[in-house]
């Protein structure tokens, strides 16, 4: 009965995340586009253009290459809403990454399954970003058992002090890979929002209308999923951490908005590299002396 | 009791018919009743004896003690034969040695040893049961079809099918007696029996690679075989004793004493899963027929070794040196196989490196020997056996419809071959992605790392892991392409070998959807039964959402994934210069047609063979030369100290 329930208040969450998950991205998203067109000298669209773009898209007729792309980003949206549910309503953080990659596969998929050329290197690129990042992101797991005593989030509140004290390495590394994460410039190679930096459209080359309105939608999620991963460093059994986790949420974001304009795409032989370098040493490092200290 | 001696002889019998009945109709037959009888078996059995802590048999006798020694002869002179007959003189030195070994062993030691429990059942030798009987019997189905297919492509050449089932099926009954022996003498015998018949079974076409690959493979087997006789002798010596079930109470109990011979019991069981640096013979194993690798890496051989490591667990988790050894040699393996899977073209080594890759995760969680590492340890094996075999047959099916085992040339299998590409498409995900089996064993691995503080074997699973999903995401991705309409041609596929894929599905998602019954009723029990206590490291709740999500992704890829959409159709882009959108056909600077291909990247120069293979051999080589001085330096100090 308790096993029944739990998974109920986990569905019941993802709906919620659906929701709330989306008017959240999407207004990030508006914020995003003003503060990046504020750093390059120009005024923005309004705050609601990305809702004004969705809007568009799904008014759109629908063409497709072939019925499949549909069905794998129908899937990919639904599972990004599920991982947002676990994560969100304070279940096992694994289990939130591996529904997440499963939601990444399904985006691989997608593109696959056009054989159009620039999707398809769009798709290599994916995957190799997604090999870059998945020890970090493992290692996060890892961390965060060994700080807490399990995988699961409703620990967080209830701590003494945040797990950023224990996991300072891994909380480095991190910030490395969320830019690869919130697909942004000089890590965006398999889908980028800058126009002159991208091979046609990569993994989204041929998707358009409502499908490409859910991978809008799902990435919207997405960033709110992952920024939660970040600031979950700064959680603790105190009311004040609500206050510095916000704060830290709005620090962070900008770091990565000011990282995306000011670096040009680089090659995927240093992504791979750098990322794993960083990885070993300083998640190798920070676990090393959780369990050795 | 009966039962086990039924699931022993029946495929003694049954060999010993196909041998003599060589007509192909009458053969088909045998090898349909057979393999369905011997699956009914296996069920039944595991039925009898479900949630088993363990039964010993008082089971003694002289005719089973005759005939090991009979079977340790033949096996040697088949191996002479072949040695001398293909002059390989170190393949005839060790045959030699293990030869006269054993009978010295077995007159001069062993004659006064008596093993009351000769037999016994527990839920781990049911577990294997389930996956030698139904993976095993499954692949011997799919023979029947695959086989006639593969002879009428060598239509010039000799047929030699009697042979071929017939040692399939001795496979088998070698595989049960290693579940069910007690005794470690008959254990030995049918050990020695699986080495000589994938022997046979990898040189079955004769061509030089199969012969060269075949002897490479009994080098690599008979120094596991020889070292599996080196633990018997000291056990003899030392213990007085060839019971398996002794020897691990007292390895638990007073583990400095088994020094040595768990060290050469590791190294048997680890030539046997093929972990670095043993690992080239099964990687040369794949000149076989399809159906071969299928049965060494799914069911039988390589699960014999890991069985052999599971069952001295609880040793490894109060011992020292040996586990150290094991966990190493298992991780590094991991690791490397994982990154050298990424750089292979063709999908049978991209298989057989992702098999030495779980293997290798298995020994490590082996060599951990916690309650947690058992569980996930045989989870990971369960999974394997199912997801392998599975993509193997697909594999083997693709390879005579389409005339290639390149995964290049797999490019839009899922319109050519609709049914047979989603089959393939669920084994690789349950290969690599969660919430299939795989993963959720992985998850299970990564608890009981993380509890017992193994940093480095952390590490390696973390990275190993970020190359599994690029090996298979990149397979996988080739198959999902869809461009134009081919031909279908699956029409044509054989019916048995229809069956034998349905058999694996089924099992799949069964075992899939079914974690916590698996785990409650078979892989607990045995955990309990062996370390006092058992623990499910992975909760109920998150299990059942897993299996919410895997039948979700079921239904779509069979139900949804290949319906007609009411989508206008649209060309994909070519840069504004195709010529003919259906087969990518573009206009280039040259004003000439071109088509536009997209390879997948296999990064030789990152992952490459060249480059990364000898650094791995070399490190398990050394660490084999460690274990080795560690067992003889421990076990004289303690000759010494006594």
């Amino acid at each position: 009965m308790e096993t029944l329930i739990s998974i109920l208040i986990t569905l019941g969450a993802s709906v919620i995340f659906a929701i709330v998950g989306t008017v959240a991205g999407c207004l990030l998203s508006g914020l995003d586009r003003i503060i990046s067109a504020r750093m390059q000298g120009r005024v923005g669209p309004p705050l609601l253009q990305p809702l004004y773009d969705v809007r568009k898209l799904i008014a759109k007729d629908n063409v497709a290459v072939n019925g499949t792309i549909g069905t794998y980003v129908v899937c990919a949206l639904v599972f990004t809403f599920i991982a947002g549910g676990i994560f969100f309503s304070g279940g096992n953080f694994l289990l939130c990454v591996f529904v997440i990659t499963l939601a990444e596969l399904m985006f691989v998929m997608a593109a696959y399954a056009s054989r159009s050329p620039f999707s398809e290197a769009g798709a290599h690129r994916e995957t190799l970003q997604i090999m870059a990042y998945e020890p970090m992101v493992l290692l996060l797991a890892v961390g965060l058992f060994m700080a807490t005593g399990s995988f699961d989030l409703s620990v967080l509140p209830f701590l003494d002090q945040p797990i950023l004290f224990s996991l300072w390495g891994i909380f480095l590394g991190m910030l490395y890979i969320l830019t690869i994460k919130l697909r942004k410039s000089p890590f965006d190679l398999s889908y980028s929002h800058h126009a002159h930096q991208e091979l046609v459209k990569g993994v989204t080359t041929e998707m358009s209308g409502k499908t490409l309105a859910q991978i809008e939608v799902m990435h919207w999620c997405e960033n709110i999923l992952y920024m939660g991963w970040v600031v979950m460093f700064f959680i603790w059994g105190n009311p004040i951490s609500i206050a510095i986790a916000i704060v830290a949420f709005i620090l962070i974001y900008l770091f990565e908005i000011w990282i995306d304009n000011n670096f040009a795409r680089v090659k995927w032989q240093l992504v791979l590299k750098s990322t794993w370098i960083i990885t070993l040493v300083l998640g190798g490092i920070n676990i090393t002396v959780l369990a050795f200290l | 009791m009966e039962m086990i001696g039924f699931l022993i002889l029946f495929p003694l019998v049954i060999a010993g018919l196909l041998v003599i009945f060589r007509q192909d109709k009458v053969r088909n037959v045998i090898v349909w009743v057979a393999s369905l009888v011997i699956m009914g078996a296996s069920i039944a059995m595991v039925a009898m004896n479900i949630g088993t802590t363990g039964t010993y048999y008082m089971f003694d006798s002289a005719v089973i003690d005759w005939a090991s020694i009979a079977i340790s002869v033949i096996v040697g002179a088949v191996v002479i034969f072949y040695s001398v007959k293909y002059r390989r003189k170190w393949v005839l030195a060790l045959a030699a040695i293990q030869l006269v070994g054993t009978l010295v062993f077995e007159f001069g030691f062993a004659h006064d040893i008596v093993c009351l429990r000769g037999l016994y059942v527990d839920s781990l030798s049911l577990i294997m049961t389930l996956i030698i009987g139904l993976v095993g019997s499954g692949i011997c189905i799919y023979s029947i079809g695959y086989m006639e297919d593969f002879q009428a492509e060598h239509k010039h050449e000799a047929d030699r099918r009697p042979r071929f089932f017939a040692l399939m099926f001795i496979f088998l009954a070698a595989m049960y007696a290693i579940i069910f022996c007690n005794n470690m003498i008959w254990l030995y015998a049918g050990w020695e029996i699986t080495t000589v018949c994938s022997f046979l079974l990898i040189g079955y076409t004769r061509t030089e690679e199969a012969i060269a690959n075949a002897f490479r493979q009994i080098i690599m087997n008979m120094v596991g075989g020889i070292a599996f006789l080196a633990a018997l002798f000291y056990m003899a010596l030392q213990f007085n004793t060839v019971d398996f079930l002794d020897f691990i109470v007292i390895g638990t109990l007073a583990p400095a004493l088994v020094v040595f011979p768990l060290t050469c019991l590791s190294l048997a069981g680890m030539t046997k899963a093929a972990q670095m640096p043993f690992h080239t013979w099964l990687l040369g194993a794949m000149v076989a027929p399809t159906p071969t690798s299928a049965l060494l890496h799914s069911s039988t051989m390589v699960k014999a070794g890991v069985f052999m490591l599971i069952k001295c667990g609880p040793i490894y988790a109060v011992s020292f040196g040996p586990s150290i050894f094991v966990i190493l040699v298992g991780g590094l393996t991991f690791l490397f196989c994982s990154f050298l899977a990424i750089s292979q073209v063709n999908a049978k080594r991209v298989l057989a490196y992702s098999t030495i890759a779980n293997l290798g995760l298995i020994t490590a969680c082996a060599g951990v020997g916690t309650a947690e590492a058992i569980w996930a340890a045989i989870f990971l094996v369960i999974f394997h056996a199912i997801a392998k075999s599975l993509l193997f047959l697909c594999v083997g099916t693709a390879e005579h419809h389409i005339g290639s085992r390149n995964i290049e040339d797999m490019d839009s299998l899922f319109e050519r071959m609709p049914r047979l590409a989603r089959l393939m498409m669920l084994g690789i995900m349950i290969m690599f992605i969660a919430p299939f089996g795989m993963l959720i064993a992985k998850w299970a691995t990564l608890v009981t790392l993380i509890g017992t503080r193994q940093i480095a074997l952390i590490l390696m699973l973390a990275f190993g892991s970020a190359a599994t999903f690029m090996f298979w995401a990149k397979w996988l991705g080739k198959l999902a392409g869809i461009a134009g309409e081919p031909d279908n041609v699956e029409i044509t596929v054989h019916k048995s070998e229809w069956f034998a894929d349905a058999v694996m599905v089924v099992l799949a998602v069964l075992a899939c959807a079914l974690i916590p019954v698996i785990s409650n009723y078979l892989v607990e029990p045995y955990v309990a039964s062996v370390l006092g206590m058992s623990i499910q490291p992975i909760r109920d709740e998150n299990l059942y959402l897993s299996t919410i999500i895997v039948l979700f992704m079921v239904v779509m890829m069979f139900g949804v994934l290949r319906k007609k959409t009411k989508a206008k159709k649209a060309s994909v882009y070519l840069s504004g210069v195709s010529v003919d959108n259906e087969s990518r056909v573009f206009l280039n600077s040259l004003s000439q047609p071109q088509e536009a291909t997209v390879r997948n990247w296999y990064m030789d120069d990152w992952f490459g063979e060249a480059k990364l293979t000898p650094i791995g051999t070399i490190i398990c080589y050394i660490l084999i030369l460690i274990a080795f001085v560690w067992a003889v330096v421990s076990t004289a100090g303690l000759t010494i100290l006594l």
